[in-house]
């Protein structure tokens, strides 16, 4: 912020500094300098003073040094020239016989970060190597780091890298560390320092001698040891136990972050142990003073909590929220509340939540009733009991999730629909938001045999369907409408046909419109078509074991331990509710980076993934965050990297064809070398997907729509109401690295696909050959179709294919689930 | 670890100090950070981590300061947030109070102590003590700053330099032990805690060897091997001067103290205590009239201690007004910008009982905004006592020049999160 007397003032100050008055005064010399670098923090731009400064930096006043250096460092790469002049002054400094002088100078001529002084600067820097103070060579190991990273790409001196390697031996542990550090950035493309035995014992027996910093930096390196025999590394491990009850937690996850990389492969008891002894400190962390040390604390128990389901079971009530904690904290506590909850303490456990329940900050409360509710698939009768009570409190917000939440449990959890239509009368007055009135109405439709009062609440919905704003309450409207007509048909035909014709005559909404015409269709071609297509599953038990699941091998989240990606927003929380259901994409309808919304009931596909994507990721290329057990699946490597899916470079129909024929070939028959070559490297798969609906029977536009948010481009199909019914399609994958590191494998991988539906028959006889399909689909209804998909990729890479194969299901199970 | 800079910004967001360590972030990317800190919490989304673009910001909050820490690679967050609070604990060492003023009178010493803790976004000396030495404020104001290298940035003894001189040899020995009780409206204890801590105050001369002596019952809760009647402590942390192997093997606490003022040893204790004071109260709200409270105190420690300075919070909702008070002892204040009525009992006996009753209007018009129910919070402080039953035994000085010095033992028990639901 330049304010107004700025100009005035650097010339002020320059006139001040070339004094020759004020420079024969070293205390008026040294002020003047101080409010240089004043007037600096205050935002001014005093870089017209860069030779002035250069001149005052010749002094034997350590503080004024200091200061000039300040001011140098920041507007060196303004002015490289002048800065050549500071060079030789440093130079100087670096033969001063007084350490402190020495580390300065060393520490500043590498800050200046200018490339062309890197010549002038390796001579000194070899000499600080061997300087007989401690923080020179300190300086002067991390200056050959800085050195490195203002040339990336120069080739690295052999002799440094030795000599670093050696200065491991140095007598003071932070030189010791620092040169760890360094090698670390040094040879960071070739998997940084190598970690022989001889290294690895040294690094062992002096870290007791290291603080805590220290301590970290040398057992994060240890990772990359991998001991010869079991013996030595038991060794190792029982070195390292007291380690793990170290008060200090970023030493304690740094232990347990090597015990699991140590032993997660050949080890998983020992690792389990270790996780077990870690359970007191990790507690401890979570009652720490810092709200952001519990907040990663909590991080990191839920990351833990993926393999270890019980662990902390008898110490859930340290998880209870204080009054004052922020927000974030109390949602990760309430999400790990729900991990830990047993017939032993589910009682008490929901105690606490329905107290979070009335809490002033929304969110909170939001999050106290969908932990209610995802604690409900396992223990329904009581939460609903509570869900019940908190709707007799009549206010807004609580209502509308309330009512949500009750929405996901009656899908996976049928037995309690009956409660939930009781419960849900005389709630329509007190929605507001679009979200809730949407649940509502789901409920309403798919459940309004049972509600009495269910054709009057749609007939003041109706009523007011010209005021109505959100598209997504007329979608839902207009279904759960067709459904309730199709039951009760005396109560509900003249809402139904005033809301079709007011969605037909007068809505302007593309969607709206088109589904209402959809479904006026629909009725023409008689009740039983109607039925078929909009009575599908009214729920799936089995997304709903939150208790007995699988526990995932802790190798899949070893590497991302004690590192940032855990606290990153959503993550764990989706990965914990991700948990709730190993073998769906589809899962619970909170957070924000679900694929697809299997209560969902619209018809038309596009709308209903649009609304289940967040804004972020609906955007030019669809990041798949797959769920916990598909991330772990599709890069049990990289380290949670993620599959995205991208359209371009785009393929014309022609070269589609190419390629689609050209695979479709024997690979053997008839081919050059090198295209053979190429072949080999390509893969074709067969797969049946199990959808209900029938789909050359519905609108093609819809599925167009949805693959195409999904980033799947559809080629070309056979119009609607023909058999066999195909589509063609194609898209590019790539791996993405969730945190921006080392540009990793930049593999991208074409694929190309044909969906066929041949007709219910067809369907059955596959039914037998595919075996290893079992985990994936369901028993279905008798009308259920299947389709085949046929998918081409290349050049291969199994997981990407198992990557999309479960996004292409996905899609389709959305597009089906009415 | 590998952090790219380290920002403190005013509330407005604006940059009082910053320090580019390694100069692959650009810092521009600062300007992004309160604008996403200010939106997160209008949603409510607020989290310690933010991230633009690639740019990872790790912040915390310190009194009226923003402490930023910016990286793009998976770091260490946790490191990262030990040493944004370790950059806190040293700037309060220097300036007592570490606020916007405090920065903006001190920028020289920030900008010299930001250079010697972090080097390349790694942290290199933090320890207070030693910075102390060679960054001075003196030195920074008025005279040439010292020249020699401090002794402890090559000693062995890294925490307490040599050749310090004290006319009268004294160590003040400090147990203090806190209590965090969570009772729920229902009235059973959640959960209950103490934290506990032995401090010192060290003014001796010279390079002394210390000895201090616990009771064997705390010595065999330290060392766990006592597993039946004792209480288990859990998270016991000595200061790095102590020399553990030596208390592992014959279980004798000795060490070379850090001069001046310094924490020896802390501890938990997670066991079920019953709350020092226990508080019942029946809050009654009459919609559009009055709110009628009731709460009885009882001290439930021995009749011969004595709680000091006790005060009761009690939360009263925030359109209350026209407070009316009746106490059996001490006396009740309303305090209307919190919220609360804060019941004042300078001494507390041990097994007494006593009692306040108040009455507060409520207008006939009601308040529809939602409010919380805050807790009921009580202070206190009681000398002479623990609840751990720890006590010092002795304390042994031995330094060359064989001088006499004096230990001095203080103990208190004191509130630490203390809170009570209420039903209403």
């Amino acid at each position: 912020m330049p304010y107004l007397g700025g100009e005035e003032a650097v010339k002020e100050l320059r006139r001040a500094l070339s004094n020759p008055h004020v420079q024969a005064d070293h205390l008026r010399y040294r002020n003047t300098i101080l409010k240089v670098i004043r007037v600096m923090s205050q935002g001014v731009d005093v870089a017209g003073l860069f030779s002035e400064m250069v001149k005052a930096c010749a002094t034997v006043d350590v503080v004024q040094k200091k200061l000039v250096y300040v001011f140098l460092c920041s507007y060196a790469s303004l002015n490289p020239e002048l800065s050549l002049l500071v060079i030789n002054t440093l130079r100087k400094d670096c033969q001063d016989p007084n350490p402190m002088v020495r580390s300065l100078a060393l520490r500043n001529m590498t800050n200046l970060r200018l490339p062309s002084l890197v010549e002038y600067v390796e001579q000194p820097l070899m000499a600080g190597l061997r300087d007989r103070a401690a923080c020179v060579r300190r300086v002067a190991v991390l200056g050959w780091a800085k050195l490195h990273n203002l040339q990336p790409h120069t080739d690295i001196d052999a002799a440094v890298v030795n000599e670093l390697y050696s200065m491991l031996r140095d007598g003071d542990p932070v030189v010791m560390v620092n040169c760890l550090r360094a090698l670390e950035e040094m040879l960071k493309e070739e998997g940084g320092v190598a970690v022989n035995k001889a290294i690895a014992y040294h690094l062992l027996n002096r870290l007791k001698e290291c603080d805590v910093w220290g301590q970290c930096e040398v057992l994060r390196v240890l990772q990359r040891y991998r001991p010869q025999t079991e013996e030595e590394l038991f060794d190792i491990l029982s070195l390292l136990d007291p380690s793990l009850l170290s008060p200090h937690v970023p030493v304690m996850a740094a232990t347990l972050g090597l015990f699991l990389s140590l032993c997660s492969p050949g080890l998983p008891a020992v690792s389990m142990a270790a996780l077990e002894r870690t359970q007191g400190p990790l507690l401890a962390a979570c009652g720490s003073a810092s709200q952001e040390m519990k907040f990663t604390a909590l991080c990191h128990i839920q990351l833990l909590l993926r393999s270890l389901p019980g662990l902390m079971g008898a110490h859930y009530k340290r998880f209870f929220c204080g009054y004052a904690e922020p927000a974030y904290i109390k949602q990760r506590k309430m999400q790990v509340l729900v991990e830990l909850v047993n017939d032993d303490n589910v009682g008490l456990v929901l105690d606490e939540l329905k107290g979070y329940c009335t809490d002033v900050s929304p969110n909170t409360a939001q999050a106290a009733i969908s932990a209610i509710g995802r604690i409900g698939r396992s223990y329904s009768d009581r939460c609903l009991e509570i869900l019940t009570g908190l709707l007799g409190l009549k206010q807004e917000h609580i209502t509308s999730v309330v009512v949500q939440t009750m929405q996901d449990l009656v899908w996976v959890c049928p037995q309690c629909s009956d409660s939930v239509c009781e419960a849900l009368g005389g709630c329509e007055d007190t929605l507001q938001d679009s979200q809730g009135r949407q649940a509502l109405l789901w409920l309403l439709g798919v459940h309004g045999e049972r509600v009495s009062g269910a054709p009057y609440v749609l007939e003041a919905f109706v009523e007011q369907v010209r005021s109505e704003l959100s598209a997504g309450v007329k979608t839902e409207l207009l279904s759960a409408t067709m459904r309730v007509f199709l039951c009760r048909p005396a109560e509900t035909q003249d809402t139904l046909g005033r809301l079709l014709h007011y969605c037909i005559e007068e809505e302007t909404d593309m969607c709206v419109r088109d589904q209402a015409l959809l479904y006026y269709r629909l009725l023409h071609c008689g009740i039983e078509e109607t039925r078929a297509v909009l009575q599908g599953r009214r729920s799936d038990p089995s997304l709903g074991v939150l208790i007995g699941r699988p526990a995932e091998p802790v190798s899949q989240w070893a590497s991302s331990f004690n590192t940032l990606e855990p606290l990153r927003q959503g993550d764990a929380g989706t990965h914990s509710a991700a948990q709730g259901a190993p073998n769906h994409v589809t899962l619970d309808p909170k957070p924000s980076i679900d694929l697809c919304d299997p209560l969902n009931s619209s018809q038309d596909g596009g709308e209903t993934l649009n609304r289940a994507l967040p804004p972020a990721a609906a955007a030019d290329s669809v990041s798949l965050l797959l769920p916990a057990p598909y991330a772990g699946l599709l890069a049990p490597c990289s380290g949670g990297s993620q599959l995205s899916l991208s359209l371009s470079p785009a393929l014309s129909p022609e070269e589609f064809e190419c390629l689609w024929l050209g695979g479709l070939q024997d690979p053997h028959a008839e081919r050059g070398a090198r295209e053979q070559k190429e072949e080999e490297d390509c893969v074709c798969v067969q797969e049946s997907v199990r959808v209900s609906f029938v789909p050359h029977r519905s609108s093609p536009r819809g599925l167009q729509a949805a693959l195409k948010l999904v980033n799947i481009q559809t080629m070309a199909f056979t119009p609607p109401h023909t058999l066999p019914w195909r589509v063609y399609l194609y898209t590019h994958t790539r791996w993405k690295s969730p945190i921006p590191s080392p540009p990793c494998e930049d593999t991208q991988t074409l694929v190309l696909g044909e969906l066929l539906y041949t007709g219910g028959e067809s369907g059955r006889v596959e039914d037998k050959d595919e075996k290893r399909e079992g985990g994936e689909q369901r028993k279905g209804g008798s009308e259920e179709g299947r389709v085949k998909v046929t998918v081409k990729q290349q050049p291969r890479d199994d997981e990407a294919m198992r990557g999309f194969l479960l996004v292409l299901n996905a899609t389709l199970h959305t597009v089906s689930s009415s | 670890m590998s952090v790219s800079a380290v920002f403190v910004l005013d509330l407005k967001g604006k940059v009082l100090i910053c320090r580019n360590y390694k100069g692959d972030v650009d810092m521009a990317e600062i300007d992004h950070f309160l604008p996403l800190l200010m939106q997160q919490e209008e949603d409510g989304l607020l989290s310690p981590v933010l991230l633009h673009g690639t740019v990872h910001f790790l912040w915390i909050k310190h009194s009226n300061l923003y402490l930023v820490a910016t990286t793009n690679k998976n770091s260490n967050a946790s490191l990262v947030y030990a040493f944004l609070y370790k950059l806190v604990e040293v700037f309060t060492e220097y300036f007592k109070e570490l606020e916007e003023e405090s920065i903006q009178d001190n920028f020289v010493v920030v900008y010299e102590l930001l250079d010697e803790l972090m080097d390349f976004g790694f942290p290199q000396t933090t320890d207070g003590k030693i910075l102390q030495e060679y960054i001075t404020q003196e030195g920074t104001k008025l005279e040439v700053a010292k020249s020699k290298v401090p002794t402890t940035v090559t000693n062995a003894v890294s925490w307490r330099s040599e050749g310090i001189k004290y006319k009268k040899n004294e160590v003040f020995i400090d147990v203090i032990e806190s209590i965090n009780v969570l009772v729920n409206a229902n009235g059973s204890v959640m959960s209950s805690d103490i934290v506990g801590s032995i401090k010192l105050k060290t003014m001796l001369s010279g390079m002394p060897e210390l000895r201090l002596g616990l009771n064997d019952r705390v010595l065999f809760a330290l060392t766990g091997r006592d597993k039946g009647k004792t209480v288990t402590m859990e998270d016991v942390k000595f200061h790095q001067c102590v020399r553990l192997s030596r208390f592992e093997s014959d279980r004798t606490i000795s060490f070379i103290p850090p001069d001046g003022e310094s924490e020896l040893m802390s501890y938990r204790i997670n066991t079920h205590v019953k709350p020092l004071i226990w508080i019942e109260s029946v809050i009654e709200k009459f919609s559009h009239s009055r709110v009628e409270i009731m709460v009885k105190a009882k001290g439930q420690f021995k009749k011969q201690s004595v709680a000091n300075n006790v005060e009761v919070k009690i939360p009263v909702p925030s359109d209350a007004d026209s407070p009316k008070f009746k106490t059996s002892t001490g006396h009740a204040k309303y305090v209307p910008e919190k919220n609360l009525v804060v019941w004042t009992i300078k001494s507390f006996p041990g097994g007494k009982e006593f009692l306040m009753r108040a009455h507060f209007g409520l207008p006939s018009v009601e308040n529809d905004e939602l409010e919380g129910r805050p807790p009921i919070t009580v202070n206190f402080e009681i000398p002479y006592f623990t609840v751990s039953g720890i006590q010092v035994r002795y304390m042994k000085i031995i330094e060359k020049s064989g001088y006499q010095a004096l230990p001095w033992v203080r103990y208190i028990t004191q509130s630490g999160d203390y809170q009570l639901r209420t039903n209403t």
